[in-house]
C-alpha cells in the first residue's frame, strides 16, 4: 500500500448534528490546522464574542460563518501515521442535498454522525439512504455531543440500536458505531476516559481501517470511447478503462454499434509499444478495421459485454427546484454516451428519509426525492446494471443544460443485440385467401414498419385490415404508422392479446368485425 | 498496479479531453507556477504531445525577470502557442499594490484576463487551481461556470457527479475547467519528480530562502528554506504547518479576501 495514497471521506448527516466542529476536531488533533489559520479563527471568534469555534475551518465562505451552516461541500486535508485523508464537508442542510451528493459522490468513505441527545433524525435516513444510492460501503457512525447527555451509556445504547436498524435496511453495515464528543474530542484521535463502557476503536483508529476504492481491473473491460482523435494519420480513439483490461491484438466489439475489430495499438504519449492497460488509465487505441465510430460506443470482449438497449429502469434521487415529471423528456448521460430519454412511468415515489413508497405511479418527483422509474430511450445505448458493474450502471439525468438528478440501473431490457425490426407492410404480404391479416404476435423486439404504396392503395379503396399485436406496447408503432399516413384505426383486446383494425375511409369497424378471421 | 499519482494523472487527462470535446475555443491559463506547468505536462499527455489550444498569461509587469525568462524558454520548447495579455491602461495609469493590494489583482489580473477573453472570444479555460490551496478553492467544481459578468454564482453551483461535469451553458457564459483540483501541493510535487518536469527555478533555495508560491514582486515572500532538489521540497513539505500561499499578501488582506476577489472572477 502506497502512504502516500490520499483516503477520500464524505462526512454526512442532519443539520446541527456537529459536523464541521467535528472535521475541525479531527484537524486539530492531528496537528494538520496550520498555526496561522487556527488564529485566524481564533482571533475571529474573539471578534465575535464567542468560544473557540472549530466549525470555522471547514467553513470558509462568508455566508457560511454568518449562518453557521455549510453551503456547498468543501474539502480539506489532514494526515494520520498511516495515510493522508481528504475530508469532504457536506451540507447537512435538505436544501443543499445537491451539494451533499457532489461531494459524496467522490468519496471512498463515510462518517455517518448523529446527535446522541437528538437521536436519528429526517437527514441522518435521507444521507444514509443516499450513501447506499452512491455505493458506499465503508461508513463508521459516531454518535456525537455525548457531553451533553453526562455520557450516558443508555442514550448512546438507544440511537445506536436506532441507526443499525435503520441503516440495514438500506444495506450498509456500518464498521463500528462510535460514541464521541468532537467538542471535548472524547474517542476523536484519543480516549479521554469519559466512556469507560466502550471498548472499540477511535474515530481515527477506524477511519485507518478503510481501504481505497479502484477502478475495477478483474471485471470484465468496458472502455467508453470519449473522443476520436484523426491525427498523424492515425484515428485514436481515447477514453479511460472503466473496468478490466485492453490489449494488443485482443478481439473487441463496440457497442451499441455491434461493431467487432482487433486492438491495433495502445497509445500513451511517449510509451510507444504498450503492450496493454488497466482500469482506471486514461488512454487510447487504434484498431485494425477504420470503423467510424463515434463517443458514446462501449469496446468490450464479445463474450463478456454491456447489454444493447433502449429501456432503463432505474432508481434516481432528484435535486433540481423543478419537478421530475413523467411522460417528459430528458438527457441521460452515461459513460461517455448522452441519449435522450423520456420518463414513460414513474413507478414507485418514495419518500427517501422513511423510504416509504407513497405513491405508485406518480406524475412528478420533487426535489431530493427518490423514485423508481422507467426510461424509454430514443437511440441505443449500452450500459451495465448497477449492480455487475457501477460505471456503466449509473447516470445522471439533465433538464434543460443543467444535471438535476442521478440514477443506478436497476434493470435492463435487452432486444439481444436487434434494433428495431422493420415490418414490410406490402399488399402481396398481408392479402390471403381468408382476408387481410398482419400478424405481429411473435415479433418479440422493437418494431417499425415500411409502407408501400400498394398497402396505402388498398386500404384507400376503402378496404380494412386486422393486426393481430404481441401486447399493448405494439399499439405505438402502430398508431404512428396510421398518423405518418393519415389512417385511422380501432383496437380492441381480446384474451391477453390486443387487435386492432386499421381503415381510411367508411364507418368505424365494430367488434363482430374483430370476431373473423380476416378481413 | 498503478498508484494514486497514476489515477490523479488519467483523471486530469479525463477531464482535458472532456473539455476539449465540449469547447470549441479554449485556453489555457499559465501562471508560470509549478501548478499550471504540471497542467501544461498533463495537457501533453492527453492529447499526444500536443497542446491544441493556447496557453494566457497575464503579465502585470510585477513579476520576477526568472519567471519571464522561464516562461519565453518552455514556451518555445513545447511549441505553444503563448498569448501574453496586459491591462495596459490600469498599467499606463500606474496602477500598483500601493493602491490596494486587491484593488490592484482586480485591476491588473481579473480585469486583464477578462480583457483577453472578450478580445480572443474564449468560451473556456483552464486553470490550475487545487481544492487544497485555500478555502473558497475548495469549493468549487471541476467544470465551473463564469457569467457575463464573470461572476461565479458559488451561492448555488449545479451538482457534478461521477465525473459527469455540466457542458451546456447560456450563450455569454463560459466556462472554467479545473484538471488538478483534486490534487495536493505534495501529489504535484511528487508528480514534478517523477516525471521530471522542469520548473521555474525560484522554487529551489539560494541563499537560505526559496519561493513556495510564485507571484508578482511586491506581494509575493520567500520562504526560509534549504530545499534545492525536488526532493528536498518534498522532505520539507512532510514536516511545514503554514499553508502554502502564506507568502502571497493579497490572501492576507482580509478574512474573505480570496472569496471576494474570486466571485468577482479572479483565479
Amino acid at each position: 500500500m502506497n502512504q502516500h495514497e490520499t483516503l477520500k471521506i464524505v462526512i454526512v448527516g442532519h443539520v446541527d448534528h456537529g459536523k464541521s466542529t467535528l472535521i475541525g476536531r479531527l484537524f486539530y488533533d492531528t496537528g494538520s490546522i496550520p498555526e496561522v489559520r487556527y488564529q485566524e479563527i481564533a482571533a475571529t471568534c474573539k471578534a465575535q464574542g464567542r468560544e473557540f469555534e472549530f466549525a470555522y475551518l471547514m467553513d470558509a465562505l462568508e455566508e457560511e460563518r454568518d449562518q453557521n451552516i455549510t453551503i456547498d461541500t468543501a474539502s480539506t486535508f489532514f494526515k494520520t501515521e498511516k495515510r493522508p485523508y481528504v475530508i469532504i464537508d457536506a451540507p447537512g442542510h435538505k436544501q443543499f442535498l445537491k451539494n451533499m451528493i457532489t461531494g459524496a459522490s467522490s468519496a471512498d468513505a463515510a462518517i455517518l454522525l448523529v446527535d446522541g441527545a437528538e437521536g436519528v433524525r429526517e437527514q441522518t435516513k435521507r444521507h444514509a439512504y443516499v450513501l447506499s444510492l452512491l455505493g458506499i460501503r465503508q461508513v463508521v457512525v459516531t454518535v456525537n455531543k455525548l457531553d451533553m447527555v453526562g455520557y450516558d451509556r443508555k442514550v448512546f445504547g438507544q440511537v445506536e440500536n436506532d441507526i443499525r436498524a435503520f441503516l440495514h435496511s438500506v444495506g450498509i453495515t456500518p464498521s463500528h458505531v462510535i460514541p464521541v464528543s468532537a467538542r471535548e474530542g472524547e474517542n476523536m484521535a484519543n480516549r479521554l476516559g469519559h466512556t469507560p463502557w466502550y471498548s472499540g476503536p477511535t474515530v481515527l483508529e477506524a477511519l485507518d481501517t478503510f481501504e481505497n476504492v479502484h477502478a475495477d481491473r478483474t471485471l470484465p473491460l468496458r472502455f467508453p470511447v470519449q473522443d476520436v482523435y484523426k491525427w498523424d494519420d492515425k484515428r485514436i480513439y481515447v477514453g479511460r478503462i472503466e473496468s478490466g483490461e485492453i490489449r494488443k491484438g485482443d478481439e473487441v466489439i463496440f457497442l451499441p454499434s455491434g461493431k467487432i475489430t482487433r486492438v491495433k495499438s495502445v497509445e500513451k504519449w511517449q510509451k510507444p509499444d504498450l503492450f496493454s492497460a488497466g482500469a482506471g488509465e486514461s488512454i487510447g487505441i487504434t484498431t485494425e478495421d477504420e470503423l467510424f465510430v463515434e463517443r458514446g460506443e462501449v469496446v468490450a470482449r464479445r463474450d463478456n459485454a454491456p447489454v444493447k438497449t433502449r429501456e432503463i429502469k432505474a432508481s434516481i434521487f432528484w435535486l433540481a427546484d423543478q419537478p421530475f415529471l413523467a411522460g417528459k423528456t430528458y438527457t441521460l448521460k452515461l459513460a461517455t454516451a448522452e441519449v435522450t430519454a423520456t420518463a414513460v412511468a414513474i413507478e414507485e415515489r418514495l419518500d427517501s428519509s422513511s423510504l416509504e413508497v407513497t405513491e405508485r405511479h406518480a406524475k412528478e418527483l420533487l426535489s431530493t426525492e427518490v423514485g423508481n422509474v422507467v426510461f424509454a430511450l430514443k437511440n441505443d445505448i449500452a450500459a451495465d446494471l448497477y449492480s455487475e458493474n457501477i460505471a456503466l450502471g449509473r447516470f445522471v439525468v439533465e433538464d434543460g443544460t443543467l444535471i438535476s438528478g442521478g440514477g443506478i440501473v436497476r434493470s435492463l431490457s435487452s432486444d439481444t443485440g436487434t434494433s428495431a425490426q422493420t415490418i414490410r407492410l406490402d399488399e402481396k404480404f398481408i392479402i390471403n385467401d381468408d382476408g387481410s391479416f398482419v400478424d405481429l404476435t411473435r415479433e418479440r423486439g422493437e418494431i417499425d414498419f415500411y409502407v408501400s404504396s400498394s398497402f396505402l392503395d388498398y386500404l384507400g379503396a376503402g378496404n380494412r385490415i386486422l393486426f393481430r399485436l404481441r401486447d399493448p406496447g405494439q399499439v405505438g408503432p402502430v398508431a404512428l404508422m396510421a398518423f405518418e399516413h393519415d389512417l385511422n384505426f380501432v383496437f380492441t383486446r381480446s384474451r391477453d392479446r390486443v387487435d386492432l383494425i386499421l381503415y381510411k375511409f367508411g364507418k368505424e369497424p365494430e367488434l363482430a368485425d374483430f370476431e373473423r378471421g380476416g378481413l | 498496479m498503478h498508484d494514486h499519482l497514476d489515477e490523479l494523472e488519467a483523471q486530469s487527462i479525463y477531464i482535458f479531453r472532456e473539455a476539449y470535446r465540449r469547447f470549441e475555443n479554449l485556453a489555457m491559463l499559465y501562471s508560470i507556477g509549478k501548478d499550471s506547468t504540471t497542467m501544461i505536462h498533463l495537457a501533453r499527455k492527453a492529447f499526444f504531445g500536443k497542446i491544441p489550444f493556447p496557453l494566457v498569461h497575464i503579465d502585470t509587469t510585477y513579476k520576477y525577470p526568472e519567471m519571464i525568462e522561464y516562461r519565453d524558454r518552455m514556451a518555445k520548447e513545447w511549441q505553444a502557442d503563448l498569448i501574453v495579455g496586459r491591462n495596459e491602461a490600469a498599467i499606463a495609469a500606474g496602477m500598483g499594490p500601493e493602491q490596494g493590494r486587491l484593488q490592484c489583482c482586480a485591476k491588473l489580473k481579473t480585469e486583464g484576463l477578462t480583457q483577453i477573453i472578450e478580445k480572443y472570444d474564449f468560451n473556456g479555460l483552464f486553470l490550475g487551481i487545487r481544492r487544497d490551496e485555500e478555502g473558497s478553492r475548495a469549493k468549487e467544481r471541476v467544470f465551473s461556470p463564469r457569467d457575463k459578468n464573470f461572476e461565479w454564482p458559488y451561492k448555488d453551483q449545479p451538482p457534478e457527479l461521477w465525473d459527469q461535469f455540466n457542458t451546456n451553458f447560456e450563450p455569454g457564459t463560459h466556462i472554467r475547467v479545473h484538471p488538478i483540483l483534486g490534487w495536493t501541493e505534495l501529489n504535484i510535487w511528487e508528480y514534478i519528480k517523477r516525471e521530471n518536469i522542469e520548473i521555474c527555478p525560484l522554487y529551489f533555495a539560494r541563499d537560505g530562502k526559496r519561493f513556495r508560491s510564485l507571484g508578482c514582486m511586491p506581494c509575493t515572500g520567500p520562504i526560509n528554506s534549504t530545499a534545492t532538489t525536488v526532493d528536498e521540497i518534498i522532505e520539507e513539505l512532510k514536516t511545514i504547518k503554514d499553508p502554502e500561499r502564506a507568502g502571497r499578501a493579497q490572501d492576507q488582506e482580509n478574512a474573505y479576501a480570496m472569496q471576494k476577489l474570486r466571485a468577482k472572477g479572479y483565479m
